[in-house]
């Protein structure tokens, strides 16, 4: 990366340059990031003002209020709202399944990528086509099919925060699988061989060796998929919608308690979405030069 | 990149159990997979089993009982696959294979193959249960009308329990639950001095005072009886109750006792001759008619091919406009030696990593018309998500914000992974910048995110979070026989047929909209396949 990775010829130095070149080379660039940066951030900062703003409606809120408050975060998580019940049970879902998803994931792909085995190429195909039949769009079977469910084993049927887990688990093998495989690959088959001939055992090559290797892939498929599983309503509303409202996850939960009343619990719902949404931001950007490596290599592997 | 994994090609079908590549040298030495297995990974894989197979077995009589064989079939497919596959020494890449394929096949192959079936039924709240289901639920109300066998009545109580003590006009008495009707010997029944009742096993008889507050369940407790049901009267009397519905097997008719009404089942309902109806009924297989209701009733084709038509152009318009803002930023902010770049990048990823589940909702409050921040600034009264035409916009516009830090991070990335030298080569052959932009950089960034868009086409298809969320895919299409909206797009109109309150919850024909979705989605990812893989030719 010692060359320019922009597409233009290297302007020849110049010792001082004037606004006009500065703005031409770079100025201009500032200028769309400053009007993306407003567009981006406005609703994130007039979320925060709400959230701190002692007038709970939305029609009484300005940008900066005239005093700030933390009644809003106090209410909603010592209040009558099961706001951190919400909490918990994202977590213990979303995050619990992922971390089966990207196991399961990782297993098959290892199988995929290292052995030899008869329906291993059907097997590969297969993983596709499961995943153009998307598994949010038979809502209305895994509804019922939970019913029923709940009539054999009630603790994993509808209503329950496990059933809803067990769901999410359906989708372990897809893209994901092959994004891994990809990944897998690209780890030189030597060093797995090596150790076979020292005398380890498949698992202890795949626990100790190919493992640590593909941290990074595994840490975009858990963030890809906990993202993903945080943001389903649709999923979360069919197991869990007609339950308690102490099993609802965030989607579900707040969703319902902002129901059209917009004006009346803005201040609560800021506070709610804020405290969900920041540490999934951080997260992210934390984890995001993994990702966007993740993404751009596994779409030309894909 | 170019050179696919050697394995790709040649599928070994000699060695089921080989873990190495297949050559000579390496004969497969099964008995070495255990010899390191450490010794709680044993543990936990036979507890795990352990458990599994308990749970299969225990669940087994109810499976067996409720007649649901699609379940039965799944669990016990599972319980084999894994017991094959961790029970025995070989079979090593099943190890690694059947947990996922296990919970593929029982929460996304079943629930995709049972959409189908539910398609092809018309399953609703109302016709949910089995024939047989059903007609039970009917013959077991009994009728409002008394009848003449009578009885006198003490009410018991254990612990809350109500049963009933009776006496019938041959002196005999009998303890009534909601089991059953029993008689009783002296010996059970304990009496006070003055020979009145006071108990009857642990039941107490209860005094009025109690009865008065425990009113409504001393009227609903029903004694079954052969034909019918004992009930209270009175405090002190109860009565038989005839069946208010007898169901003949043999006609396959149902009979209203009060009334003499008869019924007859039609389409999956007991039907009268004045065309009234019993609810429950039951579920039926109609063959293909919700999928000829969706193109024949006009009623409901119209606001259908609305909803499909604005599926399109929001899936399309959303990848557009995204990826353009996206390409346009990574372009603009992707320039060595400008500073600030990082923090540009870390702030501008921000609406993509947050859940979009609440910045839809934060979206739907500041586009509120009476109290929404957009029309405040404006100082505007503008209908952003009530007219049809600025709902469609406002819902675009929401995505986009939601949408471009993806293509924006996607597209630097995939900019960045352009070698050098390939530019430096096309300046070397005297190309201006514009067309190395345009025939070098450009190509090489869509073989990177082509895939990518398809991708996002998908994903936006079917992304509900933004239609419902933001706007539960309003405003409504007038005149149209299922609730659908000007905003929504097939998986909410979807969702709407199968739970929202007032439409009656119409599973069947939900799921054959769901079908129809499938079939697009799978038709999109098809041809996605194939232009990935001509893509990838090209370098």
């Amino acid at each position: 990366m010692t060359t320019t990775s922009e597409p233009r010829p290297v302007a020849p130095p110049v010792p001082r340059r004037s606004f006009g070149k500065w703005f031409r080379d770079k100025g201009w660039r500032h200028l769309v990031g400053w009007v993306a940066l407003a567009f981006a951030l406005f609703p994130v900062i007039w979320i925060i003002s709400a959230s701190l703003n002692p007038l709970q409606t939305l029609t009484s809120q300005t940008l900066i209020p005239d005093e700030f408050t933390l009644e809003n975060y106090r209410e909603l998580l010592f209040g009558d709202v099961p706001y951190t019940n919400w909490y918990i049970n994202t977590l213990l879902i979303a995050g619990g399944a992922s971390i089966l998803m990207t196991f399961m994931s990782a297993l098959a792909a290892y199988a995929f990528s290292r052995m030899r085995f008869r329906g291993r190429r059907v097997g590969l195909m297969s993983v596709l086509l499961i995943q153009m039949f998307p598994q949010v769009l038979a809502f209305v079977a895994i509804f019922l099919l939970m019913v029923q469910i709940k009539g054999v084993f009630p603790s994993i049927g509808l209503g329950t925060r496990l059933g809803l887990s067990l769901v999410y688990l359906g989708g372990a093998l897809g893209v994901n699988t092959w994004l891994m495989k990809g990944f897998f690959d690209t780890v030189p088959k030597d060093l797995d061989e090596s150790a076979m001939v020292d005398g380890a055992s498949h698992h202890q090559v795949f626990f100790r060796i190919i493992l640590p290797l593909v941290a990074p892939i595994l840490a975009v498929v858990f963030l890809l998929s906990f993202i993903f599983l945080i943001n389903d309503f649709v999923l979360a509303d069919a197991v869990l919608g007609q339950g308690s409202p102490e099993d609802y996850t965030l989607s579900v939960g707040l969703f319902r308690f902002l129901n059209d009343q917009f004006n009346q619990r803005w201040g609560m719902f800021a506070a709610g979405s804020l405290m969900a949404g920041v540490p999934v931001v951080i997260l992210f950007l934390f984890l995001q030069k993994y990702i966007v490596s993740g993404l751009t290599q596994g779409a030309v592997k894909g | 990149m170019s050179d696919r994994n050697p394995a790709d090609g040649d599928d070994a079908s000699t060695d089921s159990v080989s873990t190495a590549e297949g050559r000579g040298d390496q004969t497969p030495r099964p008995s070495r997979a255990s010899a390191g297995m450490p010794t709680w990974g044993l543990v936990l894989k036979l507890l795990v089993l352990a458990a599994v197979n308990g749970a299969f077995l225990a669940g087994l009589p109810t499976m067996l009982e409720n007649q649901w064989w699609t379940g039965l079939a799944v669990a016990a497919m599972a319980v084999i696959l894994l017991d094959w596959a961790y029970l025995t020494k070989k079979n090593i890449p099943a190890k690694y294979l059947v947990p996922g394929t296990i919970f593929a096949l029982a929460f996304q192959v079943v629930p995709v193959v049972y959409s189908g079936y539910i398609s092809l039924t018309n399953s609703s709240i109302s016709h949910r249960l089995s024939e047989q289901q059903a007609i039970d639920n009917l013959t077991s109300r009994v009728s409002n009308v008394p009848g003449t066998t009578l009885y006198q009545l003490a009410i018991l109580d254990d612990d809350g329990e109500l049963a009933f003590y009776l006496i019938d006009d041959t002196d005999e008495d009998f303890l009534g639950t909601t089991e059953g009707l029993e008689p009783l010997t002296d010996d059970r029944v304990e009496t006070d001095a003055d020979g009145d009742v006071i108990a009857v096993d642990d039941f107490v008889v209860l005094g009025l005072g109690d009865l008065a507050d425990r009113q409504d369940e001393v009227l609903a407790l029903e004694v079954p009886t052969d034909d019918g049901a004992i009930r209270a009267t009175t405090f002190s009397s109860a009565a038989v109750y005839e069946s208010l519905y007898s169901y003949d097997e043999a006609t396959g008719l149902l009979t209203n006792n009060d009334t003499g009404v008869v019924y007859e089942p039609i389409e999956g309902q007991f039907t009268a001759a004045d065309g009234s109806t019993l609810d429950p009924g039951w579920q039926i297989f109609i063959g293909f008619d919700n999928y000829v209701r969706v193109f024949t009733n006009d009623a409901i084709r119209g606001p259908f091919l609305q909803v499909l038509i604005w599926n399109y152009v929001f899936a399309i318009g959303s990848v557009a406009l995204t990826f353009g803002v996206g390409l346009a930023l990574a372009i603009a902010l992707n320039h060595p030696g400008m500073r600030g770049q990082k923090i540009y990048r870390a702030l501008l990823v921000i609406p993509y990593a947050l859940p979009s589940f609440m910045t839809a909702l934060v979206w739907a409050g500041m586009l509120n018309q009476e109290f929404g921040v957009i029309n405040k600034l404006l100082g505007a009264d503008i209908p952003w998500l009530r007219d049809p035409t600025l709902a469609k916009v406002s819902v675009l516009m929401v995505n986009t914000w939601l949408g471009f830090p993806y293509m924006f991070l996607v597209c630097t990335g995939a900019l960045q992974a352009i070698p050098d030298e390939m530019k430096e080569a096309s300046y070397v052959d005297g190309a201006s910048p514009r067309q190395t932009f345009r025939r070098i950089v450009m190509p090489m960034l869509m073989i990177a995110v082509a895939p990518l868009l398809i991708a996002s086409f998908a994903f936006n298809f079917n992304n509900f979070n933004v239609i419902y969320l933001l706007n539960q895919g309003g405003p409504p299409i007038e005149g149209a026989a299922t609730p659908a909206g000007h905003t929504d797009i097939l998986i909410s109109y979807t969702y709407r047929l199968a739970f929202e309150s007032g439409s009656g919850a119409q599973w069947g024909f939900a799921s054959a909209i769901a079908v129809l979705i499938f079939l697009m989605v799978a038709s999109v990812s098809a041809i996605s396949f194939r232009r990935t893989r001509a893509l990838e030719e090209i370098v």
